[in-house]
């Protein structure tokens, strides 16, 4: 298969399944308020775009802010837990635990202890989206070459240069696995966060007006609301697999293309 | 002069096995030795202890400090994310050399194992023997008086390993290293080194410490001469009959 064929087919796919709707819902004359066709949704995508695309930036700020401190902190907690077997079995069961908690049921306490509202996102944006850091940075950690490891022992290498010349690089590719699942995790972290938090007025973020939206059963709105969200959540994968990619594209299995 | 010298060094593990009953041997300054015996003989455990990787649980070995001390693994052991320079740079940036320092010694390693052209490629480019050669520059680029080398040329196919044999004892009589060689193989120990040390299993002991009686001057063709055959035929047998009289008590 060509490769102009494998990138139109899902198009394709798309095209044939938004007629689909579009036709059964003029067929059955369903009404806009249960189910709008897709021309209503772009419609609502059109006119209420600049006002939509705005609350779009609010999500977009506390979910790429609640990433990158997941990225950081996530990478030093592995650090820190790969430094003993004690301290990994001490510390690691409470990753667990902050990981299987629903974030809806943290949400409550957050906004009773923290005023600023851009807070309390981000502290359940981060909640959601740390632990497949910690996970795969500290498997990364664990996953070290150990005859590496001897050669560096071997020219005396200092605690530093093992972790900038051997741990960083090797884990490098661990590390990014992790960060690609926590993209999508921070964003959904984000919009459950700004549901449950209830934020409203004109500084809230797509996914409050999202929820607006369907209580107004204005469902083209909420729909449009719902195409960008997840727009987003794609285009963020792409670019940090994209960003994956091109950090390995020397040397990572993960990172060859089929011809080379 | 002697570039080791190992005194009465044993090693128990922490589960109680023995994995080498002590040893005394001193290895010669500009010697190539080889430690020949099947699997779990203790002959890596032996390079471990004189590389200064593992501790003996008894006895002292002496030994040139860490840039006088090459090591080769039995894999490449290369940094994937490395080119083949940064991969030989390794143990000289590790000591702190400023880059000026390094280029001349990285160039003169890649041209004495015949990788000049490809200091720019990264390991994954790299066929197995290429691979084992960057890590055979690596081990001289510190410009060593001993290299370790552990079963190095084992995961090679016969031709590659012929060629590497060749090109490492030409690099050692042009260098004059001390060469400490493991290898499971007694044609390879044969034909390699001056000095061969026989290793028997369960536990990991010396059985036999043979000097070879080949021409000094060795190319290809000491592969097909008589006394090689029978050097290796006598060892083979020392070690077989090392592992009868186990299977027997």
């Amino acid at each position: 298969m060509s490769r102009a064929v494998r990138m139109v087919l899902p198009v394709v796919f798309g095209i044939l399944l938004l007629a689909a709707w579009e036709i059964l819902v003029h067929v059955y004359a369903v009404p806009e308020y249960v189910l709008p066709g897709p021309s209503a949704v772009a419609g609502a995508l059109w006119s209420d775009g600049p006002e939509l695309l705005g609350a779009l930036a609010v999500t977009l700020e506390v979910t790429i802010a609640a990433l990158v401190l997941a990225a950081l902190t996530g990478a030093a907690i592995a650090f820190l837990l790969a430094q003993s077997p004690t301290a990994e079995r001490t510390f690691f069961p409470y990753a667990v635990f902050l990981q299987v908690t629903p974030i809806v049921t943290i949400a409550p306490f957050v906004i009773i202890w923290v005023n600023n509202i851009f807070i309390v996102l981000l502290i359940l944006a981060w909640v959601a989206a740390v632990f497949p850091i910690i996970s795969n940075t500290l498997l990364g950690l664990k996953s070290v070459d150990t005859n590496l490891r001897d050669l560096f022992l071997l020219y005396g290498a200092s605690r530093w240069q093992v972790m900038t010349r051997l741990l960083a690089p090797s884990t490098l590719p661990y590390f990014l696995g992790g960060l690609r699942i926590s993209g999508g995790l921070a964003l959904i972290g984000t919009v459950v966060a700004e549901m449950v938090a209830g934020t409203s007025g004109t500084s809230s973020g797509l996914a409050s007006r999202l929820l607006e939206a369907s209580y107004r059963l204005e469902l083209a709105r909420a729909l449009a609301c719902f195409a960008l969200l997840s727009a987003t959540g794609f285009v963020l994968y792409l670019l940090l697999d994209a960003l994956s990619r091109y950090l390995l594209r020397h040397w990572h299995e993960s990172a060859r293309t089929a011809e080379s | 002069m002697s570039a080791v010298t190992v005194t009465g060094v044993g090693k128990t593990f922490a589960n109680g096995t023995t994995a080498l009953v002590p040893v005394t041997l001193e290895i010669g300054s500009g010697r190539f030795v080889s430690i020949v015996g099947p699997s779990g003989c203790g002959k890596s455990t032996l390079l471990r202890l004189i590389a200064g990787l593992t501790q003996p649980t008894t006895g002292t070995i002496t030994r040139p400090g860490p840039l006088s001390t090459g090591f080769v693994f039995q894999d490449a052991t290369l940094m994937p994310w490395a080119t083949v320079t940064d991969n030989v740079a390794l143990p000289l940036r590790l000591a702190g050399m400023s880059e000026g320092e390094i280029n001349q010694p990285i160039t003169e390693a890649l041209e004495r194992v015949g990788l000049s052209g490809f200091a720019l490629a990264y390991p994954r480019e790299l066929s197995g023997g290429m691979k084992m050669r960057v890590s055979i520059a690596r081990a001289i680029v510190t410009g060593p008086c001993l290299l370790l080398m552990d079963e190095p040329f084992a995961a090679l196919d016969e031709f590659t390993r012929f060629k590497l044999n060749d090109d490492l004892l030409a690099l050692w009589q042009q260098n004059g290293w001390t060469i400490v060689f493991v290898t499971h193989s007694v044609r390879e120990a044969v034909f390699l080194s001056e000095r061969v040390l026989v290793m028997s299993p369960h536990p990991g002991r010396i059985i036999a410490d043979l000097p070879t009686q080949l021409p000094s001057s060795r190319d290809a063709g000491v592969r097909l001469s008589h006394a090689f055959a029978d050097q290796c035929a006598d060892i083979s047998n020392r070690l077989n009959e090392a592992l009868q009289q186990r299977a027997a008590s």
